[in-house]
């Protein structure tokens, strides 16, 4: 490990430290200055930690997780999660490419991309419950739409960005378009579409959070929010948040470890 | 060229749009209960809505609620219909068309103002300078990774229900957004121009303005517009979750979100208030585009 890494380690790990330093101190004096009782439009709530200590924090994870609540949470939806985006990177990739490789296709389907693009996927979700009803497909098929839309933009402007001399020479040369297509075009529009994907993956996690809600059945990491946020149970709502975000951290590594082990062939100096 | 593409994607329009009115009016023309099963249940008024259904739909929306009770009925008994109809219920609350995409666009425009200055703030910190980069990157990457919608009900319990639980979700979307397209374009465009800027003494402004700006403009533009798709699925979630106006509440059709899954919404209003957040989304979109290409064209 070099100097210049440890460095950025240590510095990492003193910023972090200072935020959970400064958040314990802070709920520590939150726990005699903020209010316990808050008056939400027509009623009081009581026993409100706005800020919840480390102890509460701690005696709720560790009821989560001892109830089986929180694992079984995690992987009902990061199942959904997985569901939906092979799903729905397939059906964007194959359609990215497609329209990226064939101009008369694209001039066919650009109105109807256009109008996909543009919409927000969670708009799909009431539309979904009237077409699929409110098990776990339409769930996973939100998940997948908005998973579709990234993958097919990334994967059409990644076979667009394929230098046009690469293809000329191949030509040249006397390949088949189908050569052409697995040997240049696809090796060439990899990384972009690899990188759209990313982008993806994270606005999955953000669909899953509504999507959850419809037919809100408990092993569900969206459901344990809107549970938390509904009684309202601040320690089980920001546990839920740090959840779903170490989730989508974890999965964001994952994509960029991934990435870089699969791209290595086309790495350059500088 | 041009001639071509733009035959091709109306006719594409034209026929698939024909071909959806004749889908949807089928069960007017054929027995659609003898059918198998996934069409059976699919080819039904109330799942596919036909054609004429949408532009009703478009028009009451439009045109609004009436403005006059029947002067014979009292007046309270108006207070208390019970419209079981999604587009009843929204005209009874006010709710047009124009108006719920007014308030979502500004909604919109809201986040985009307030936060995208502050994530090309935080891209510029970190991109500059390798030490606040070491420290802040870290509390950037766990921030982000948070989605905003899961936020809302965290911050209605801070301030109360206000508009802030529906704008701060979107100022944080577009921020977080914004940070890493700014941060790329500073240390990977600009660090050859920075350097040899800052050795030849340009600080300060000088430099933020002549050579920052300009290297990462490109770079920070196509995030903008990214930032704009991320603000309008925020808005419309946020707006769908915990809102009484706003094109989200247009498409669940008013009340809370428990009660909004239990009375089923019509299908021909959210399919109308996709085609209009679809619409306002290309609008601004195209307009982003038009801005990015006027303001790089010494780039090209």
């Amino acid at each position: 490990m070099s100097l210049v890494q440890r460095n950025r380690i240590k510095r990492a790990l003193l910023s972090l430290g200072a935020i959970a330093v400064v958040y314990g101190i802070a709920a520590e004096i939150g726990r005699w200055v903020l209010p316990h009782r808050i008056w939400m439009d027509v009623h009081y709530i009581d026993n409100v930690e706005l800020l919840p200590t480390y102890q509460s924090l701690a005696e709720e994870l560790a009821f989560l997780i001892q109830s089986w609540i929180l694992p079984s949470s995690i992987l009902v939806s990061t199942g959904r999660i997985l569901a939906g985006f092979l799903l729905g990177s397939v059906a964007g990739i194959v359609v990215g490419l497609a329209t990226g490789r064939a101009a008369r296709l694209e001039y066919v389907a650009d109105p109807w991309t256009t109008l996909l693009r543009f919409t927000p996927a969670l708009a799909l979700l009431p539309l979904y419950v009237i077409w699929f009803g409110y098990g776990e497909a339409s769930k996973i098929l939100l998940i997948a739409t908005s998973v579709a839309v990234v993958a097919m933009l990334g994967a059409h402007q990644a076979v667009r960005g394929v230098p046009q001399v690469y293809l000329d020479a191949a030509r040249a040369l006397g390949a088949s378009p189908r050569l052409i297509f697995r040997k240049i075009v696809l090796p060439a529009a990899f990384p972009q579409i690899f990188a759209s994907l990313r982008v993806a993956l994270a606005l999955a996690w953000v669909t899953i959070v509504v999507a959850e809600l419809i037919d809100a059945k408990m092993p569900s990491l969206g459901y344990l929010l809107a549970l938390a946020g509904a009684y309202p149970r601040v320690p089980q709502m920001l546990i839920g948040l740090a959840t779903i975000g170490t989730l989508v951290f974890l999965s964001d590594m994952l994509a960029l470890s991934l990435h870089a082990k699969v791209t290595r062939w086309m790495r350059r100096t500088g | 060229m041009v001639g071509q593409r733009f035959l091709l994607g109306v006719s594409s329009l034209i026929v698939l749009g024909l071909a959806y009115t004749l889908l949807s009016n089928a069960s007017r023309f054929i027995d659609v209960d003898q059918l198998p099963d996934p069409l059976r249940s699919t080819l039904r008024p109330d799942v596919l809505p036909p054609t004429q259904a949408l532009v009703q739909a478009i028009v009451d929306l439009v045109r609004g609620p009436e403005k006059q009770p029947p002067p014979d009925e009292p007046a309270h008994m108006h207070n208390h219909v019970h419209t079981s109809d999604h587009v009843g219920v929204l005209l009874q609350q006010g709710v047009t068309l124009q108006t719920s995409l007014l308030i979502t666009t500004g909604r919109v425009l809201f986040g985009m103002v307030v936060g995208a200055p502050l994530g090309i703030l935080i891209g510029l910190l970190i991109g500059l300078s390798r030490r606040v980069d070491d420290y802040i990157h870290p509390i950037y990457v766990l921030v982000r990774s948070i989605p905003p919608l899961a936020l809302i009900t965290y911050i209605m319990l801070w301030l109360g229900h206000t508009e802030a639980h529906r704008l701060i979700p979107i100022v944080y979307a577009v921020a977080t957004t914004m940070v890493i397209p700014t941060y790329h374009g500073v240390r990977d465009l600009a660090s050859t121009y920075l350097v040899a800027a800052r050795s030849l003494g340009a600080r300060g402004w000088l430099l933020l303005r002549r050579v920052l700006l300009p290297a990462a403009g490109p770079a920070v533009l196509s995030g903008l517009r990214y930032a704009l798709a991320i603000a309008w699925m925020t808005a419309v979630g946020s707006e769908m979750l915990m809102a009484d106006n706003g094109m989200g509440n247009l498409i669940v059709g008013g009340g809370m979100w428990a009660s909004r899954f239990q009375t089923r919404s019509d299908p021909a209003v959210v399919m109308v208030g996709i085609l209009g957040l679809a619409a306002a989304g290309w609008l601004m979109d195209s307009g982003a585009r038009l801005l990015t290409v006027r303001l790089t064209r010494w780039a090209r």
